[in-house]
């Protein structure tokens, strides 16, 4: 590849609002907070800010939330999008930022999002705005929600690979592990495989515990290029590849159910890092559903085609496994508020760079990986990050 | 999103069609499914365009499809998307594989969810929800 984006930019700032439940504070409101916090971690002036790329708000009724935020923060960026890619906003505002950064359009940009999915909209609103991202014509009249699409894909691995509830529910048990070790998380109390099973359903084969949270929060990440890096920390998290893909709008135009873009997006940011799956060493990934995390294991290469379930009942995506995977707890168990949810994953991949996660750290986590997607796999985005060491 | 919130959510969704669905819409009225057939490149599409999607000829007509066709994935659905699908619940959905090639959404007439399994033949059901539209579903063969 001629052009590469590997350790031109680095992410300097991370910052958090509350997450879970969150009453009586607007998406703008929770970001600027974000933002705030993410600058004092950085050491940064708001004023050296000179970029701002968000996604968008479901309780927020601004189309233009990237501008509406640095209204609310009076900062006049020269450099501004609110990008919609669904659930993989975070990982091409991540992708967007570093090329901006790369090219001169901006020093310095704030990647930030937030919402109030389960404070500011009752439970079937924030289901409806959801489910009003399928095509009005084409599927929504039949009632599918967004789960859905991403169940039909999961029911039909099950049929082609043996992918068993049991599997599944494995996920969500070792991702509430993890957030059990998280300060903040939305939910800790420990579950069992039965305990998922026997949560209500849902949409086949997704019960109650298979599917994320609905919460409230926002979360900031500055990221700012390379030379200029260490200015602001000793642990500048190098971004050294990212890669994206968007194979169909449909559903029913989605080449393959059982396999995604992932496939293409993973292999973009691996070659533009010089790594492959073998060499990462945490993992944050998008969990909207138990049965998304083993799909994407898959497609991202840490395990083979269709050997997800097992490889997941083997202790693989936790603590002294191949690829511990979202320890801070994901969507399923940490938060899930919306498109800030996967934001959420970059936040703590960075951490386990830094060294930062206490006792969730993984022992010597140099080479990261984030991968969101969103919209029933239509949208893809990865990202390989790395400590200073790795350049 | 903004601009999600401006539907009534008691109220279902109604396909407004556009130049692109009109005709296809109108069909379901006669209870006839129209696939779009690519005089040059052959390709067979349900999702209604100007131009076949692989060749991007605007050589393309309007042709009936069969209506048989074959279950490529479902899910039944418990947990109402919105208030508007309540009343429905439990309802299956289902990934269609049309004898003519391509898929569709659609969803199954009845509630026979045990029968449900990948492969197994369905057949177009078309069924009147208001004055103005007609949905394509199916039934169990």
């Amino acid at each position: 590849m001629n052009r590469s984006l590997r350790g031109k930019v680095a992410i300097v700032g991370v910052g958090q609002s509350p997450t879970g439940r969150v009453p009586g504070r607007s998406p703008l409101d929770l970001t600027a907070e974000a933002t705030m916090n993410a600058l004092a971690d950085a050491g940064m002036k708001k004023s050296e800010i000179d970029g701002v790329l968000t996604g968008s708000a479901f309780a927020s009724s601004f189309h233009r939330f990237s501008i509406a935020l640095s209204e609310y923060l009076n900062i006049q960026p020269s450099y501004s999008n609110t990008l919609q890619v669904s659930g993989a906003t975070a990982g091409a505002a991540v992708n967007t930022a570093a090329a901006a950064i790369n090219s001169g359009l901006a020093d310095t940009v704030l990647v930030a999002c937030g919402d109030s999915l389960l404070s500011g909209m009752t439970p079937d609103m924030a289901m409806r705005a959801m489910t009003e991202s399928r095509d009005q014509q084409y599927e929504m009249p039949f009632g599918i929600p967004v789960a859905n699409t991403f169940a039909m894909t999961c029911l039909r691995h099950m049929q082609q690979y043996g992918t068993t509830s049991e599997q599944l529910a494995q996920v969500a048990v070792t991702f509430r592990e993890h957030a059990a070790r998280t300060p903040g998380a939305q939910k800790t109390a420990p579950i069992t495989v039965e305990d998922v099973l026997n949560s209500k359903m849902v949409t086949t084969p997704y019960h109650k515990l298979d599917c994320s949270l609905i919460s409230d929060g926002a979360v900031a990440l500055i990221l700012t290029s390379a030379e200029k890096a260490y200015d602001y920390t000793d642990d500048p998290i190098f971004i050294l590849g990212g890669g994206e893909y968007y194979s169909h709008e449909h559903i029913f135009l989605m080449p393959d159910i059982t396999q995604t873009g992932a496939v293409q997006s993973a292999q973009k940011a691996y070659d533009m890092a010089g790594v492959t799956a073998a060499d990462i060493d945490v993992a944050g990934i998008y969990d909207c559903f138990t049965g998304t995390v083993l799909m994407m294991l898959e497609d991202l290469g840490f395990c083979k085609k269709g050997e997800s379930g097992p490889f997941v009942q083997d202790g693989q995506i936790t603590y002294g496994g191949s690829i511990p995977t979202n320890t801070h707890g994901g969507m399923l168990s940490y938060a899930h508020p919306g498109i800030p949810a996967a934001w959420l994953h970059f936040a703590e991949v960075v951490r386990q760079l830094r060294g930062s996660c206490g006792e969730r750290q993984v022992e010597g986590a140099e080479l990261g990986l984030v991968h969101t997607l969103g919209a029933g796999f239509s949208t893809q985005a990865t990202t390989v990050l790395g400590k200073g060491s790795t350049l | 999103m903004s601009g999600s919130m401006g539907g009534d959510p008691t109220v279902k969704p109604v396909p407004t069609p556009d130049g692109d669905s009109q005709a296809m819409w109108d069909g379901f009225k006669e209870g006839k499914l129209l696939l779009q057939h690519c005089n040059d490149c052959g390709h067979v599409q349900y999702y209604q365009q100007a131009m076949c999607r692989i060749c991007q000829s605007g050589n393309i007509e309007h042709r009936e499809a069969s209506g048989r066709g074959t279950i490529h994935s479902y899910s039944v659905v418990y947990r109402a998307p919105g208030p508007a699908f309540k009343g429905d619940v439990p309802y299956a959905v289902l990934l269609v594989d049309l004898e003519e090639g391509p898929k569709m959404i659609s969803s199954l007439v009845g509630k026979d969810f045990d029968a449900l399994d990948f492969d197994v033949p369905v057949k177009l059901q078309t069924v009147q929800v208001s004055d103005e539209v007609t949905l394509p579903c199916f039934e169990l063969v």
